[in-house]
This record gives C-alpha cells, structure tokens and sequence, in this order.
C-alpha cells in the first residue's frame, strides 16, 4: 500500500508542477505590464522597484517562475493589490468558509443522491426510477447560480424564512454549527448539493443495477441469502466508488462555488475570486486559483488512495 | 433577529422586562449594525479609502480631524466646526501662515496625549516620503486632499502653524480631511501600519475593538471622548460591506443589520410596506461624467460636450430612481448659493444634441463612439450598473455609442486619482464619478486647476484653462466670506456653459432602516453622526 | 424516460465522464448513421428536446426580424411590469424593456457563447485526442501529461481563472471555455482512439497496403468522430450554463447587449418587486441545457448497439 502511495505521489508531482505553471502565467495572461498587474495604481517607486527586484520581471520567464515558486514553497503568494494585506493570509480565511459550506452541501447531495440512486437502482423503470432520473437530469442541467436566486425569492423575500445573505448573524469569524449560523448555510448548501446529487443518483443508480444483474447475485438468493444479505453485498460493492465520486464532488464544489457564494454572499474563496477579479487584484486571483487547484489534486490523490484500499477488485499495482 | 425559537424569545422577553424594570434609567441602548456599499472595511489606519463611505464609517467615528464638520442638523447645511484645534487663523499680513490651537487633554484611545508633535507626525505620514511613519496607502488617500499644504511646523505643544504654497482661503476644507492617528500606539506595535490596521487608536468617538477584513467591523463608544455631547448611546457599532444594493436590503429584511446605505430602489416601496424607515435629505453630491481632455480625446469638441448633455433623459432617471434623485440643471444642484445664472439649459433635447453632433462631423456612418470607466457599486455612485445603462440608451438614441468598462469602486478611485493618461485608466475618455461638492475646493477647484493635474491632484481630465484658473486664484485669495460666494458663481456659470462635465444628477442619500433606529439624525452631508442614535427596545 | 443514467455523462464538473462506448464491431458508415437516426427518432423524449432545440435556433436566427418590440428601446415609465401585461406579454425589465424581444434575441448570444467554445474545442481536442492515441508513445505520454494538468483544475474555477485574467469580454469568454472543454474532448479522442487502433480492421486495412494517413481518415475517423460528437453534445449544456455565468459575473456580454446570464444579473435588483421577471432568463437558460442534455443521452443510447 506505501508503494502504491508512493507511486501516485511520484505520478502526481508533475501535475502540481503543471499547475503551478498555469497559475504563475495568469498574470503574464493578463493584458498589460504584469507588473502593473501585481502592484497598486499607487505604488511609489520605491515599491515598484522593490517589487521589480523580489520577482525578476526583468528577468526570462523560467526564472521569474522559480523565483515565484521559490516564495510560494515558502508560504508567500504575495500581497493583494486592494488590501494590502498578504494573499496567504486572505485565501486561509476564505478557505475554511468554503470548506464549511462545501462539506455541507457535499453531504447533502450524497445522502440523497445515494437515496435516489438505490432506489432506482432496485425498481428500475418505476416510477421512483423516473422521477430520480428526471432530478439527476435536472441537477445537472440547472444553472445553479439561478436556482439559488429562485430559493432566495421563494424562501426569502416571499415566505421569510431563512437569511438570503451571508454566512451568520455576526459573520464568518466564530462560525459554529449552531441553530443561528446552519439558518444561514441551509439556502446556499442546498442550491449547491443539487449538482452532485444528480451525479451521485446516477452513479449509484448504474451500480447498483449493474451488481443486481450479475449472475452472482442471483446465486447468492439461491442459496438462500435474505433481501437484506443481497442489500449489504450491493451495499459494500457499490461504496467505494460512490464515496470517491463525493470526494471528488467535494472538490469540484470547492473549485466551482465562485456563482453561488456571490449569489449569497458567503465568504469564502469564490468570494474572494469575485472580488479579486473586480479590482483586477490579480495576486489575489492567482493565490486562490493555486490554492484551491493544489486542495483539488490533493484530494483527487487521497480519493484514489481510499478507493484502492477500499475496494476489493481493485489490484495495486 | 425577526425569527425566534418560541422558548428562546419567551426567556428573552422576560429577561426584558426584568431588565426594564430594574434598571430603567441606564437601559442598554443596542447594537447597530449596517450594510455599508463598500465590497470591504475601508482603511482603518485612518486616512482611509472607499471614497466618502469610508470616511463616514471609518473616518469620523475612530478619528478626527483638526476641524470636523457640524453634523447635528438636518435642515440646514453643514459647516466647519472645531475639532481637535479649538481655533484657527490666517496671518493678516502674510495669508499664506495659518495657525492652528489645539484642544488641551484630549487623548488617544490607547491612552496617549494629543499634541501638536502629533499633528506633525501626521502630516509626514501623508506628506514626507522619507519619514518612518510614512504610508503609502494613507498618503494616497490624503496627499491629494491637502495639495496647499507646503510645510508646517510645531510652535508649542498647542499650537501648530501651516504654510500654503499660495494664499487660500480654502484651506480649513482641505485640512478637514485630515485624520489624526495615535503616534504612540504606531510606535508601540513596532511600527507597522500593518499591525495598527488591526489595534488602530484615534482620539474619535467610537473605538475599534474587532477587525475582520471583507466581512466586519465593531466599534465600542470611546467613553473618554473629548466632546461630552457626542459621546456614543449605543453599545456597540458594527460596519458590514455589503456592495450588492440587493444583498442589502435582502439583509436589511432578514434582520441581518438594521440600517442599509443606499438601498436598490426598486425595493423601496416594499421596504416602506414593511416597516422600514426611509431617509433622505439633500447633500452636496453630484453624479457626473469627468471627462478626458488628453490630446484625441473627443470630449474637446464643446459641441460634443452639450450635444451628450442635451441627450440625457434626467426625468427618466429620477423615475428608475423611484423619485430619489434631483436632476441636474448644473454641476451644483438647483437653488445653491453658488449656482449662478449660466446661459446654456442642462435639458433633455434629442434633437438639438443630433444637430450638434451633426455639426461636429458626427453622423450614422460615423457614430461618436465613447468609452467610460463605471463602478458596480459605491458610496455616491448611487445605482451605477442600471444608471448608465440608461444613459448609453439615450445617447444610442441620439446615435452615440458607448461602450464601458465595470470596475470596483476602489478600483475606480486608483482610475480617478492616476488620471487619464495613466495605464490603469485603460484609454477610456471619461469616468461616471460622484463628487463631494461641499467647498470651492472639493466642489470646483480640485477637478480643473492646471496644476492639479494627477499626480498632483485629482484633475483627472488634464483640463487646462487659464481663464478658469484665474478665477480659481480669485476664489483662493478672497477671504471674505459673500465676495468668494460671487466668484464661486461664476466659476460654476463657467462649468456649465462650457459644459466641462456631463451633468446628469445628484443623490438625496437614501437609507433604509429599521424602526427601532432612534435619535439618527441625517445631516446634509457626506459623513453623518452616530453618536445620538440608540435602539428602541421593543422588538417590532 | 429513455435517457439511460450511465456512470458519468453530463457533469457539470464534466470530468467524472466515462468514454462512450465505441460501437463494437466496425458497421458500415452510413448503416451505422441511418440506424442510430432511425432510433433517436423513436425516442420521444430526445425527439422533443431536439425539437426545442431547433426552435430556439430558429428563434435566435430570426430574432433581428421577428421580435415583437425593440429589444434595446426601454421606458421608465413601463418599467418591470408583470408577466401577463397587456402590451408585455412575459413584462419588461428594469429599464422598461420588453421581456420576449430581448429573451428572444438574447437567445443569440446566450447559444452563440454556449456552443462556440464546444465547437472550437471538439476540432482541436479531436485532433489532439486522435493523434495522442494514434501515434502513442511519447507523443501520446507528453499530450495527455499536459492535458492532465488541466483536469487539476475544476471546470468552472478554469474558466473563471482564465476570464478574470484575460479579463471581461465575449472573445475572452469563448477563449477560457474553450480552453475548459479541449482537454475533456481530447481525454475522450484518446481513449476512443487507442481502444480502436488496436482492432483487427485497422491491422487489415495496414496489410492491405493503406498509408498510414488513409488508415487514419478513413478508418479512425469514421469509428471515432461518432462517439466523440456523441460526447461533445453532453457538453454543450455545461457550456451554456458557464457562459452565462461568466456574463451573470460580469466577465462575459457587456449591456446593453441581451445576454440571459447578463439579464439575470441586471433583474437581481427586482426579484421583490417582480420576482417571476427576475427569474425568466435563468429559466430560459434552463430549458435549453436541459433540452441539449436529454437531447446527447438519447444520441448516446441510440449509438450504444451491440451485436
């Protein structure tokens, strides 16, 4: 198991790197003096020439990049154009939000996304079958951004039941999950969950039926194993892979929230990105894009892991 | 709160009549909290950013300056008063020596004297590049508030004398702007700004005591505070950026905050049906289209500047304002002292702006074409994003093309203050900027003096015109008081018969809050006064 | 419902996506064709979502001639009036402009940005797909090492990263989404195109003395396009729905142009004056990813034949 570990971290290094790379040239992305980029419309030159000499933008690009991977290894991702206050600092903040309402929504979508999944994956072509078919459709076909907007009017602004904005009553800063702070996470959690549970139900749905059809499944009635006997073994096989597509679902809600945390203004890092982006505070915008693409390799390696330890058919190489 | 657990409200409930029973003279008098249109908490050190907003919320409650201005009525317009200098004079022989008498024992919140050292020490960090003190982000906040400003020195610990580049008579304005932070306690955090960002200490009303960037800010009533009348009611103050005009008022009716900024007309009706409280009230604001006068800059064609002028439906934007708005007849709005009696009619007149333009070679097959710099939100901005959208659909209807360029308000201020030229401006030929029109300086002198020009000041535009600057220099050396008022007149019948700026409206300052806002009292300002405002107790 | 709920397909993420199966066995070209249309029209479902699809095609070319008001001519004293209004048939939006003409023509940017990037993205991901999994090797292990670095990255948070560097814009908006989809398209190609290459007919076609180019036009193309069409159609959904988020940003259309993620945007102020106004562009947008996502899982089962 170490060695397969090993192996996935050798496999997975290369595309840290490729990353990294990709986040270092947004800026040179960004139409303008990249300098310009990353310093405020106010900079004495004092600061412009210090700037000019901790990053080499005199320098070859292969140079500037090592320089900037050199102070990103070490914990800086540089300072906002807006705040003045460093990137490492401002995305770390951010990030514990996001995770918070990731995690939320995540759970939500897999609790029903498994429901409708096994469900339909035993009465396929029922009724239930086709209602979770019709969801897991709409889960993915729903531009989320709007439906959050439609949950603000109708449980908002209509029947004023839950805040539309924000992430507590007194802000981020001591978030707990008390009854005052979940009030705040329940309206963007669920806009965010429907996405993954449609794709869960349909993963679920296509395993299921696929274990229930095979011929073992039939053997292990004949010989007399109960309903429930047949459920575990369904159960144990379907797991492995419906718990790594929620890790990866973790991820993608991570990466992807930016539409729903500005529709109901939760601070976290899609937030953050929003606002980066407005005040082209592009230091900003590349730490929370090399921050949130390192959570994403990072749990796609930890999925892979707990999948091959996890499931039995899967040899390690 | 609106929704409360039946158990929890009934316990709350009874602790209140407790409370009211025992202790009915010292009633607790709340927390309020507010939806400011900032996307962050503005500058806390305390020359601070976001413009106006900023220095309302974080300006005048933390600090103050040597001269503040008068918020304690709403019917009249507000005027200078002392602050931390209890007098002011200009040397009758030479008129460019000020002297400027501290107010004795006041101190900073972390316990410090207030002295003219302190003073001094302040303007260096705005001022002197190569003070330790200095800050960049404060000095690009306020160098080019205080452009007169050329030395100034300690005389005795209370007194402090400024000198003028040139005699002028606006300098009280100027200087009004300046915040004064604590020296010492900038000494005792080892000397980070970075660091007094989080423990920030003025001589202000109300003390910063919690810091979360994006998301929050508390103040508590500085209880010390040198003027006994303006010593903070309320318990608590807690700032909350909320740029979305509809995330405001969404957390205004949800409980979240009991007081919004400049709340998304639209919903003001159904703000009203529910209960809120609505306040307006004149304030010098305009909300204009500063324009470029860099070489190839289309706005130098006077015929363009009426034609645009003449294109804009001002009714209808008081109507998609729901009636918050007054129309612009010039740069100042109707009826002010200083509005003169200009020639050329601000009006709404399609087909004279057609002909215009028509005259200045414009036509179907060759459509003006404009590119502007718009905020999305901003303290002043008012409703940027529909606003302008209106405007490029009249100006279409004339045959005008605009294209803009939606930043951030902050991000708009760098554009303002680096000026037309700088990169950052992008090669736009205009920007849509509200103005604080509260003096000759803010209100005219700034935006078209020559030598203002970035990056000395804020002449954004690059405009130069000797004429107009020799009645600037008239406004600046005349002291008395009704002889700068008949200048000022006709500065402004300059502005508007050369049509220097697109005038389009002025704001009335709306805000929404809750019923339980008691003792607030809306100045006919930028800034406002927190200190009388208490919350009713009842729940509504 | 006919839609088959197999592992993967249409994600937004679109990454959890499982290669359409190739048909087994080599059928004859046009065979192959006639009989997957032949069964997609049996299916009422994808029938009706193609249906609509065509519609609103027709809609967004005629829209110039056949809107019923002047989409960009507003009146304050009309504005944000009810769905159901006697002169706004689905009411007008906060500048008083008539709700149809500007959905309707905003249907032309709205599927313009939504299936431009796909587009772009199905003929350089195709060809880098193929050419990975047909030469191999080293080609094949630098080309999907590099597109492996971009599967780092979520959908959405590309796109954005790129569009907020580039900055806002239709040209910069259909560049990062293109940038989004080629690698998806191009895993896809290379998959396919390997599992293919290694079939007896292409072993055939080499003894029967074809040049290697011939082999690739006639035999990889024809067995590979399918499926990879197949699969580019799931995304041009996903497409749609980031397009219109960059514009509900403010990355994307500028006003006064009518985009539906732009009009979404602008409406937000209404949602408590007129909430159903408010909510018509995102619905717009919803029928129509939903119509092209039914629409490519009928494509797909109506491709998936064994023998």
């Amino acid at each position: 198991m170490l060695l397969y570990i090993l192996k996935r971290l050798i496999t997975v290094t290369p595309v840290a790197f490729g990353v990294s790379i990709v986040c270092f040239l947004l800026v040179h992305l960004a139409p303008g003096d990249p300098l310009s980029a990353v310093l405020p419309a106010d900079a004495t030159q004092q600061t412009i020439d210090d700037m000019r000499a901790a990053y080499g933008f005199d320098k070859p690009l292969p140079i500037q990049y090592a320089i900037w991977l050199w102070h990103v290894l070490h914990g800086d991702l540089g300072v906002s154009i807006a705040t003045g206050r460093p990137v490492a600092q401002e995305v770390g903040r951010a990030v514990v939000n996001s995770l918070i309402l990731a995690s939320v929504a995540t759970l939500i979508g897999f609790t029903f996304g498994v429901f409708f999944g096994f469900v339909a994956g035993y009465r396929r072509n029922s009724i239930l079958d086709r209602v979770a078919s019709a969801l897991s459709v709409f889960g993915v076909s729903v531009p989320h951004y709007w439906l959050g907007m439609v949950l603000v009017i109708v449980f908002s602004a209509t029947l004023g039941w839950l805040p539309p904005t924000g992430a507590g009553p007194d802000g981020s800063g001591n978030w707990r999950p008390d009854f005052d702070h979940l009030r705040y996470i329940i309206l963007p959690a669920v806009t965010m969950a429907v996405i993954p549970m449609g794709i869960i139900a349909r993963t679920v749905r296509a395993l299921v039926a696929d274990i229930l059809s095979q011929d073992f499944v039939e053997a292990l009635r004949a010989k007399g194993l109960s309903e429930f006997g047949v459920f575990k073994h369904v159960v144990r096989n379907a797991a492995p892979t419906a718990l790594a597509i929620m890790g990866l679902q973790l991820g993608y809600l991570l990466g992807g929230s930016i539409l729903i945390e500005t529709v109901f203004a939760w601070p976290g890092t899609g937030f953050l990105l929003n606002a980066a982006i407005f005040q082209r505070d592009l230091p900003l915008l590349q730490g929370s894009i090399l921050v949130l693409a390192m959570f994403f390799v990072a749990l796609n390696l930890i999925v892979d892991v707990m999948q091959t330890a996890l499931d039995p058919r899967i040899e390690r190489a | 709160m609106n929704v409360v657990l039946p158990k929890l409200g009934a316990r709350a409930a009874l602790a209140g009549v407790v409370l009211l029973a025992a202790t009915s003279a010292s009633l607790a008098q709340g927390t309020l909290r507010i939806g400011m249109t900032a996307s962050d908490i503005p500058l806390t050190t305390g020359q601070t950013d976001n413009g106006g907003e900023g220095m309302r919320f974080m300006g005048y409650t933390v600090y103050d300056g040597l001269i503040n201005w008068d918020l304690s009525s709403a019917t009249k317009a507000s005027d200078l008063v002392p602050g931390l200098a209890e007098s002011w004079t200009v040397d009758a022989n030479d008129k460019t020596k000020w002297v400027f008498k501290l107010r004795p024992g006041v101190k900073f919140h972390d316990g410090s004297d207030f002295t003219a050292d302190a003073v001094v020490w302040n303007l260096d960090k705005l001022l002197k590049a190569d003070a330790p003190q200095y800050d960049p982000r404060q000095s690009a906040q306020g160098k080019t508030r205080i452009p007169s400003v050329a030395s100034y020195k300690v005389v005795d610990p209370l007194t402090v004398e400024i000198v003028t580049k040139a005699p002028d008579a606006t300098l009280p304005y100027q200087i009004a702007w300046v915040m004064m932070s604590s020296p010492a306690q900038w000494e005792k955090l080892g000397k980070s700004w970075d660091e007094f960002a989080k423990h920030p200490s003025g001589t202000g009303p109300w003390k910063l005591t919690l810091f979360a960037p994006r998301e929050r800010a508390e103040m508590v009533p500085n209880t010390a505070y040198w003027d006994k009348n303006r010593v903070p009611k309320l318990d608590k103050l807690v700032l909350v950026p909320l740029p979305e005009a509809n995330a405001r008022v969404a957390a205004l009716r949800s409980g979240q905050v009991e007081w919004i900024e400049a709340p998304a007309p639209d919903a003001i009706a159904s703000l009203k049906g529910a209960g809120f409280t609505i306040v307006t009230n004149a304030y010098p604001h305009n909300w204009t289209w500063h324009l470029s006068r860099v070489e190839g800059s289309p706005w130098n064609d006077i015929r363009v500047r009426k034609a645009v002028n003449l294109a804009i439906d001002r009714e209808g934007i008081k109507e998609l304002l729901g009636g918050l708005a007054i129309p612009a007849k010039g740069f100042m709005p109707p009826g002010h002292q200083w509005f003169g009696k200009p020639t050329f009619d601000v009006k709404y007149d399609p087909e004279a702006a057609k002909k215009l333009l028509a005259e200045a070679g414009y036509s179907t097959a060759k459509p003006l074409k404009l590119k502007v710099a718009i905020s999305a939100s901003g303290s002043g901005q008012m409703q940027p994003l529909p606003m302008n959208e209106f405007v490029q659909q009249n100006l279409a209807d004339v045959g005008v093309q605009v294209e803009y360029q939606v930043v951030e308000w902050n991000t708009l201020i760098n554009i303002w203050r680096a000026g037309a030229k700088a990169d950052i401006s992008r090669g736009v030929s205009a920007i849509n900027y509200s103005y604080f029109i509260q003096d000759p300086f803010t209100g005219f002198i700034r935006h078209l003096q020559c030598n203002l020009a970035p990056p000395n000041g804020t002449n954004w535009g690059y405009y130069c015109d000797p004429a107009m600057d020799k009645l600037f220099d008239q406004v600046r050396n005349t002291f008395d008081k009704a002889e700068q008022e008949k200048v000022l007149q006709k500065v402004h019948e300059k502005y508007v018969d050369d049509a220097l700026f697109v005038m389009i409206t002025h704001d009335v300052n709306p805000r929404a809050m809750s019923p339980k806002v008691k003792g607030f009292v809306q100045a006919q300002n930028w800034f406002q006064d927190f200190s009388n405002i208490t919350m009713a107790t009842a729940s509504r | 419902m006919t839609a088959p709920l197999t592992a993967g397909s249409v994600a937004l993420d679109g990454n959890i996506t499982a290669a359409p199966d190739a048909p087994e066995a080599f059928i004859a070209s046009r065979g192959f064709w006639g009989h997957v249309g032949h069964r997609l029209v049996r299916d009422p479902v994808a029938m009706a979502a193609g249906i609509l699809i065509l519609i609103v095609i027709a809609i967004a070319i005629l829209s110039p001639w056949i809107t019923p008001m002047d989409p960009y001519k507003g009146s304050m004293l009309r504005r944000l009036k009810p769905v159901g209004d006697a002169t706004y048939w689905l009411g007008s939006d906060e500048l008083g402009r008539d709700m149809i003409s500007r959905l309707m023509l905003g249907s032309r940017l709205s599927l313009f940005m939504g299936v431009t990037p796909v587009l772009i993205a199905f003929v350089i991901g195709s060809g880098i797909g193929i050419l990975a999994g047909y030469v191999g090797g080293w080609t094949n292990t630098i080309l999907m090492r590099t597109i492996d670095v971009f599967f780092a990255f979520p959908s959405v948070l590309l796109a954005i990263a790129l569009s907020g560097a580039l900055g806002a814009g239709i040209f910069n908006s259909i560049v990062s989404l293109t940038c989004v989809f080629v690698p998806q398209i191009a895993r896809v190609a290379e998959s396919v195109t390997t599992g293919i290459r290694r079939r007896d007919y292409i072993d055939a076609a080499k003894l029967s003395g074809a040049s290697a180019f011939t082999i690739m036009r006639v035999q990889v193309l024809g067995n590979v396009v399918g499926p990879i069409f197949v699969y580019s159609t799931s995304l041009i959904s996903v497409s749609m729905i980031l397009a219109s988020g960059l514009s509900f940003l403010g990355l994307g259309v500028r006003p006064p142009e009518p985009e539906w993620g732009l009009m979404l945007n602008t409406l937000r102020t209404a949602i408590y004056v007129n909430p159903v106004v408010a909510a018509l562009p995102g619905l717009a947008i919803f029928i129509v990813s939903i119509s092209f996502n039914l629409f490519s899982d009928g494509l797909r089962s109506a491709m998936e034949i064994r023998q």
